[in-house]
């Protein structure tokens, strides 16, 4: 049985959206990601993903519930050697390079200068963004803030890489290339959880899918299941993948 | 402590690239020439309008540090998640706030050391233009303890910067908030003062009288970190008063900073 890095014991979170006005953002959510998998929870809107990745960093405290990141609570810093994060529409330093990003990544981590030098150089190299390296952020696209945001993610080689909408603002060359080094790192045994819109790209990477619906997660789906069973449909004359079908399905379902 | 220099290398690298600097050598520039030009006009004080304009540059130039580069540096990294960048490593909220505080007072230091140095060119070409008998009684301990003082104040409005930013989620909010404590941290001693002489005809009620009481000990004196005038008549403190100025500011920063991570800590960075 494969060891479980990741658990959600029923938590909680309720935001204050105005001084009369609660918003319940996680509603008993309960999941475990096993050592070695890819992950990926999708959900429409207002889901609460984004809030329960952010739960899992330490950034929002659930109201209730018990989380554990590899043995340690995600509130305690430590538990952040093993993790990498990369958030929704990343927000760099805009004033410093992708270099200063990655340098302090390195001081960090306890990497002296000269270790950290030719990693760096090959993490420029990974995403593509040697051409840009001196640049400063505010000259980036949103695509190459996306990407210099996953170089830092990945600097140290976290155990666990936790991904926020990567694919978000991608061209679909820089889409492809974010695929290629999340399979990567996966072949190395790696585990990924991440939260995206594209079901495409979820079904086509991910070990185990999550909808998430109203704070929770409503089914878990391997992607061989969705392949034996006959999700796809049609509605309107759109022909519909397997995912998106169940996923439609799902949701209904839970809307009810 | 590494996390920490950590955070204060980035922000004093980012403080430091949005260019604050061409702004600082342009203002020394200014300050040089206007100081020597202006005291020529007050021949009897030459030395005297030299050392309060080229004080006055420096605490100006100090002030810019907490009311625009940190809330931007502070508020916008809370508003536009740039600190998931830093908090996603394995550095604490703790070390965060240090961080940020340190890099700040570093660059409000860099920033007075520049307008210091051209102040002391002021005074240099002052002695060459109007003659060496102007400024006999010129103290540099005087003008260092001047300077040092105006750093500390500045480094307890950071201080309560870091506060601010912490309670508010706005940046704008921040700001009015520093700009109310900068005030009433400049007059607190004055009002005290006068509350404190009966003067005929004026009756100040027992609620005003206590509201002072309470806002005198809550925000800092600033007015007490002012040497200015000190520095400009020559006049060295003594070591003592300076020492007890100097602890009443780094305990007021320890003060503000404990308060900053006991709120921070709570806050939920959504």
């Amino acid at each position: 049985m494969k060891e479980t890095v990741i658990t959600y014991d029923q938590v909680f979170k309720t935001y204050k959206a105005d001084i009369r006005i609660k918003k319940k953002a996680l509603t008993g959510l309960h999941f475990q990601v096993q050592k070695g998998e890819v992950f990926g929870v999708v959900g429409p809107n207002g889901a609460g993903k984004s809030t329960a990745l952010k739960i899992l960093m330490g950034f929002v405290r659930a109201d209730k519930g018990n989380i554990d990141l590899n043995g340690q609570s995600p509130t305690n810093p430590a538990s952040h050697k093993f993790v990498g994060f990369l958030p929704e529409n990343p927000c760099l330093y805009e004033h410093l390079t992708i270099i200063d990003h990655l340098k302090f990544c390195a001081r960090v981590n306890g990497y002296s200068s000269q270790e950290s030098v030719q990693k760096i150089q090959n993490l420029i190299d990974l995403v593509d963004l040697s051409h840009s390296a001196t640049i400063p952020i505010r000259r980036f696209s949103k695509g190459m803030t996306q990407r210099a945001a996953l170089a830092c993610a990945l600097f140290h080689e976290p155990e666990i890489l936790i991904l926020d909408e990567p694919m978000s603002g991608l061209d679909p060359l820089g889409r492809q290339l974010v695929i290629e080094i999340i399979r990567e790192y996966n072949k190395k045994g790696h585990t990924i959880l991440f939260c995206s819109h594209i079901l495409t790209d979820v079904e086509r990477m991910c070990d185990r899918i999550g909808i998430m619906c109203n704070g929770k997660l409503a089914s878990i789906i391997k992607p061989e299941e969705l392949a034996q069973n006959v999700y796809s449909q049609t509605t309107n004359g759109e022909k519909k993948t397997p995912l998106e079908s169940f996923f439609l399905k799902t949701v209904e379902e839970q809307s009810l | 402590m590494n996390n920490i220099f950590a955070v204060i290398s980035i922000t004093f690298k980012e403080g430091l690239r949005q260019r604050i600097l061409y702004g600082v050598i342009i203002s020394a520039l200014f300050v040089m020439f206007f100081a020597v030009l202006f005291s020529g006009w007050f021949m009897r004080d030459i030395s005297k309008i030299i050392l309060d304009f080229c004080l006055s540059a420096v605490s100006v130039g100090g002030l810019l540090i907490p009311f625009f580069l940190a809330v931007n540096l502070l508020s916008k990294d809370i508003e536009r998640k740039t600190i998931y960048a830093i908090l996603a490593k394995p550095i604490s909220r703790t070390q965060y706030i240090l961080g940020k505080f340190g890099g700040l007072i570093a660059l409000a230091a860099v920033v007075m050391s520049i307008l210091s140095a051209s102040s002391l060119v002021s005074v240099w070409i002052g002695k060459l233009l109007y003659g060496a008998r102007f400024f006999t009684d010129f103290s540099l301990l005087a003008f260092t303890q001047a300077v040092l003082m105006s750093w500390l104040s500045v480094a307890v409005l950071i201080a309560l910067v870091v506060v601010w930013c912490c309670v508010t989620t706005s940046a704008f909010l921040a700001t009015l908030l520093t700009l109310f404590t900068y005030i009433i941290g400049q007059t607190i001693d004055d009002v005290v003062r006068f509350l404190s002489v009966d003067t005929v005809g004026v009756e100040i009620s027992a609620t005003v009288e206590k509201t002072v009481q309470v806002v005198k000990y809550i925000f800092p004196n600033l007015a007490v970190f002012d040497l200015k005038l000190q520095a400009a008549h020559n006049v060295i403190l003594p070591f003592g008063e300076f020492t007890t100025i100097g602890m009443y500011g780094v305990c007021y920063c320890i003060v503000a900073l404990s308060l900053a991570v006991l709120i921070f800590q709570k806050r939920d960075l959504a």
